[in-house]
């Protein structure tokens, strides 16, 4: 694993400039603790909480109440397959079940050799492309049993894989520091919504259709 | 628990009128629907819920209907409006069936514990799954289940399957100590409670969470399993380790202590007391002096009471007139009283003194004008209302912890502002949010001066000349010349009121009971004859029997015998020919290696002690005494509140010191009465608090500290909350979350001295030395830091003291 150096420091510092309140770069921060050692240690919890003038105690409390930081090493890459509502209609199981095969890995697991890590994820609001998977939470659109496990084969070889939606897949560690930094020119990758996705407001600007107006209870 | 606020300023307010069960009240606008219910008598089942926390509604037993609102609302969280229609369980089939849901919710993974938890009899979740729970469960599947127990620090377990996530712990840490170190963690059904990686909840005040956590999910090491809260016996009792003056219960089980709480006294603690209050009473039970001892053949050996009485009684007789006693500030005021009261009147003597630490003459003015037998005040809701708070020479968290609470309280409730006079900038200054002074050790009064005349003092006045403005000081100035006359100059030119903090409970007591040299009960004046008459004429005497010359100090008296034992032929002074020393430890004192000489050389020396120690194994006549536990009694808090408490451990037989004294005066012949307490306590409250003529404030000039040479540096000390003092002792897991004994100073300071790369450092008198760990902080420059009593630390000892020269060297990293 690597260790956290000054350098580190030095990006958790840029961070918190961006905050009015040091503590509000929590968020990022563990991102970036974990873009360097692959999850969340209790040496990045201290360095955290040292540059937040927080207790470690509170950093331990954000860092385990969200699923995105990790306590034990994700791997090379990190693969999230949805089974939210949607997707679970649309074969989402199944998929998972596939790649779950795949990797002799369950939820939250890592493949023997700790290269991947596989994950049930919740709703990733792509239901429109539904039954969805994520690499390093690139969206891979519309999957099938046979593509995830495709996409897998391909990330253990080695080769070039790309998301359905452009971006080529880096490794989690890089998604990670791109979480840390969503100024460093990759956020935008992916282009715009589809004509799928704005299916519905295609059919309601053409049928002049609008929401009810608000009323007292409605809220 | 307490019910509303602490507002003690009348003044009109908003109120509404809003109905609960059918019945209409007119309220306070903005008041929680839980504490109008229980202003009405209508009780609301809770857990989370707790008047001096911040509301999260987090535990969902409040549930009530409110007309108009669809779904239950929670009772804790919701303030009334005007016209509110509330419905609780007792009229309410919604209001009811919530409950009884979430009741139900919360038994699902509770574990069947109630047999073996500490809680069991006096457990909320117990009482209420009883009042508002479903008689059967439904529930049959597996419980989570989570290994038992956890170490959230060396005192503290936490079971985390009986923990129902209300949040108080955390809650309590975060907003009352300002010690955010316990946590829930996890989300979702792995939810807990939880600290950082290797950072315990090494919180002063962490015993508090295990009273207001309203299951058995935390617990003590202390208290675990010891008994049943059934079986105990409780007494409301005072605290007897520092002058907050904490309101206490003491559970006692067949004699013996086995736990204490924090009572409630809205005025004074309110709900909460720091660790020590709470865990330090095993002091009680080791050790002790057990029978009366008499010294035959240099040797001593166990005496009946009236061998003991007379032998005690023909010594002290025989030395009338040339007997000091030394009293030390852990007495009871009617015990410090009955001293007063007995080196006047059966000893002839004002060399009393019940300062066992550094005092001098400056300070016995300072008493003697602005504190002793004075009236209540300044207060604790004072600080609660204060605009701006001035503290010098006074570190509140580590001596006096209830302040250190009441100020954060005001901090965060209405934004006070303080400003602290101080070597170093501690955690409970960054805590309150303070302004940090930088002041070398020994500059105080420097510092001082300079906001009454300094160029830079202008805003700092400003502030003081506020309504309600607060200064206050600590006992460590004593030792500051010139800090208490400026102390009490800046008081005088800017209105402000003026505190005196000593650190242990007795002190405040025993200068109202004229245990000092140059005092007699209510700040009266041994040289004022029209003051000795009013004492006379209590103690039922001619007033021209009590001394009307001004005593001598302890250190006067100490430094008397060893110049009699010297040279024989006594001046104008008399000789001391005896001394009567009570409740206190030689260590404490700054000279302790005189202390013992003379000890040792006195000719006549009578010990009343609770436990042996370095003068009972001196002395010629030893009797055995009562242990706070054991008595009735009180103490004076530093607000000057008199804090009176009963005998615990009723089935003690051990005698107060007060009728001690009684039974040696009774053999001497003098008129002293039966020296119960009742009796005490009547002549001492009819003596004080007194608007008798008052000494002059002082008026020493300031000087500043020396300049230490090059390798040399300022010592800043003070006792640690938690340290090896006498009280604390067998008591391991109290003393496992001390914070750590290290040297602190600024990275200039170790620069300079050449230390910056040093793992430890040497602090060095001509007496001796320690070796500390070194750490980098905010000291004044030029200034050390380190504990004056901790293990491994014990500064005394080696001569240093406040304010010291120390020589500083580096041990290699
Ligand atoms: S440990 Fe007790 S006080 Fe803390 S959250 Fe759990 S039930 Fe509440
Ligand atoms: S704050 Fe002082 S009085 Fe209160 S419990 Fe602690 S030591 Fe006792
Ligand atoms: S349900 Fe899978 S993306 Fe929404
Ligand atoms: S007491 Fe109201 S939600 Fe807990």
């Amino acid at each position: 694993m690597n260790p956290l150096t000054e350098q580190t420091r030095a990006s958790m510092a840029e961070i918190i400039h961006r905050y009015p309140h040091k503590r509000s770069a929590i968020m990022p921060i563990l991102h970036l603790a974990q873009s360097v050692q692959d999850e969340i240690t209790p040496e990045g919890i201290a360095m955290v909480a040292e540059v937040l003038d927080l207790t470690t105690a509170e950093v331990n409390a954000v860092a385990t109440f969200y699923t995105m930081y990790k306590r034990s090493p994700v791997g090379k890459h990190h693969i999230g397959i949805c089974t939210n509502t949607l997707c679970a209609l649309l074969g989402g199981d199944a998929v998972y079940d596939a790649v779950s095969e795949r990797l002799g890995a369950g939820h939250n697991q890592t493949d023997v050799d700790g290269t991947f890590w596989l994950e049930r994820i919740e709703c990733q609001a792509a239901c429109t492309h539904a039954p969805v998977m994520t690499v390093d939470w690139e969206f891979m659109d519309c999957q099938t049993p046979a593509s995830a496990v495709e996409v897998i084969d391909r990330l253990a070889r080695g080769e070039m894989v790309v998301s359905t939606r452009g971006p080529a897949i880096r490794d989690f560690q890089a998604t990670e520091h791109t979480l840390a930094f969503p100024d460093d020119g990759l956020a935008g990758e992916g282009g715009e919504a589809d004509a799928i996705m704005l299916a519905g407001l295609t059919v309601a600007n053409q049928r002049g259709m609008s929401a009810p107006p608000a009323t007292a209870q409605g809220a | 628990m307490t019910l509303a606020p602490h507002q003690t300023s009348v003044q009109p307010v908003d109120t509404v009128t809003v109905s609960v069960d059918g019945i209409e009240v007119r309220v306070p606008k903005g008041m929680l629907i839980i504490r109008v219910a229980e202003l009405m008598g209508i009780e609301i089942p809770r857990f989370c819920d707790h008047p001096l926390l911040d509301p999260v509604a987090a535990c969902r037993m409040c549930l009530i209907e409110i007309d108009g609102q669809g779904q239950p609302q929670p009772a804790c969280a919701q303030t009334v409006t005007d016209g509110m229609v509330i419905k609780t369980q007792r009229t309410s089939e919604l209001a009811k069936e919530a409950q009884e849901g979430v009741m139900e919710f919360l038994l699902l993974n509770h574990p069947l514990d109630c047999p073996v938890c500490d809680k069991g009899g006096e457990c909320p979740l117990q009482n209420q799954a009883m009042t508002v729970g479903r008689p059967e469960a439904r529930f049959d599947e597996k419980r989570r289940t989570f290994p038992k127990p956890i170490n959230v620090s060396a005192q503290i377990l936490l079971d985390r399957e009986r923990c129902v996530s209300c949040a108080r712990c955390t809650r309590f840490a975060d907003q009352i100590a300002g010690d955010p170190m316990l946590e829930l963690l996890e989300r979702g059904a792995q939810q807990q409670v939880g600290i950082g990686p290797d950072a315990p909840f090494d919180s002063y005040y962490s015993g508090n969470t295990i009273q207001i956590c309203p299951v058995g999910a935390l617990t003590s090491s202390l208290y675990r399993f010891r008994s049943r809260p059934f079986d105990l016996v409780s007494t409301p009792t005072a605290c007897e380790h520092c002058a907050s003056g904490c309101a206490l219960r003491t559970d006692v089980r067949r004699g013996v202590i086995t736990r204490r709480l924090a009572w409630d006294d809205p005025e004074v603690n309110e709900d909460w007391n720091c660790d020590k209050g709470r865990f330090a009473f095993l002091y009680t039970a080791d050790g002790r002096v057990e029978t009366p001892l008499v010294r035959e053949d240099g040797r001593l050996r166990v005496a009946s009471w009236p061998e003991a009485l007379d032998t005690a009684a023909h010594g002290l007789a025989a030395a009338r007139g040339r007997a000091g006693v030394l009293t030390g500030g852990r007495l009871t005021r009617e015990d410090a009283y009955a001293y007063a009261k007995f080196a006047r009147l059966a000893l002839g003597t004002n060399d009393i003194d019940f300062r066992n630490r550094v005092s001098g003459d400056e300070e016995a003015q300072f008493l003697a004008s602005m504190v002793a037998g004075r009236r209540l005040g300044p207060t604790y809701s004072d600080l609660d209302h204060a605009p701006l708070v001035l503290l010098a020479g006074l570190e509140t968290e580590d001596e006096s912890p209830i302040i250190f609470l009441r100020l954060r309280k005001a901090v965060r409730s209405h934004g006070l502002r303080v400003q602290a006079i101080s070597a170093v900038r501690t955690r409970s200054l960054d805590k309150l949010q303070a302004s940090w002074w930088a002041c070398q050790p020994g500059n105080e009064a420097w510092a001082l001066r300079q906001i009454i005349d300094g160029p830079q003092g202008a805003d700092a006045l400003a502030g003081l000349r506020q309504p309600g403005a607060v200064i206050l000081i600590g006992e460590r100035l004593a030792g500051v010349p010139g800090a208490l006359s400026a102390a009490a100059a800046l008081a005088d030119a800017t209105g402000a009121k003026l505190g005196w903090v000593p650190r242990r409970a007795g002190e405040r007591g025993a200068l109202d009971a004229g245990a000092l040299p140059g005092l007699l009960p209510g700040g009266r004046q041994v040289t004022d004859e029209g003051a000795r008459a009013q004492v006379a004429a209590v103690w039922g005497v001619r007033s021209d029997v009590l001394p009307s010359r001004i005593g001598r100090s302890s250190s006067q008296v100490i430094a008397a015998i060893r110049s009699d034992a010297a040279r024989a032929d006594a001046d104008s002074e008399p000789a001391v020919q005896a001394l009567l020393v009570a409740g206190l430890d030689v260590e404490d004192s700054p000279e302790a290696g005189a202390f013992r000489q003379a000890l040792d050389e006195v000719p006549f020396l009578v010990a009343v002690s609770t436990h042996h120690n370095e003068v009972t194994e001196r002395a010629d006549v030893v009797f055995p005494s009562a242990v706070v536990a054991e008595k009735a009694g009180g103490f004076t808090d530093w607000e000057g509140r008199v804090r009176s408490f009963g005998p615990a451990i009723r089935e003690s037989s051990s005698v107060a010191d007060g009728r001690i004294l009684a039974m040696v005066a009774d053999v001497m012949e003098v008129p002293f009465g039966t020296g119960d307490v009742a009796s005490l306590r009547a002549e001492l409250d009819s003596l004080t608090p007194s608007t008798v003529t008052r000494a002059a404030a002082p008026q020493v000039a300031s000087s500043a500290a020396p300049t230490p040479e090059s390798g040399y540096a300022l010592l800043a000390t003070w006792r640690l909350l938690l340290d090896r003092g006498r009280l604390q002792e067998g008591e391991p897991h109290l003393a496992a979350t001390a914070r750590p004994t290290e040297a602190v100073m600024s990275r200039a300071t170790a620069n300079s001295l050449g230390v910056a790369n040093a793992a430890t450092v040497t602090l060095s008198t001509a007496r001796g030395s320690v070796t500390l760990p070194l750490a980098i902080g905010d000291v004044a420059d030029g200034a050390v830091w380190a504990p004056l009593n901790s293990e491994g630390c014990a500064l005394l000892g080696i001569g240093a003291t406040y304010g010291s020269v120390v020589r500083v060297t580096g041990g290699a990293r």
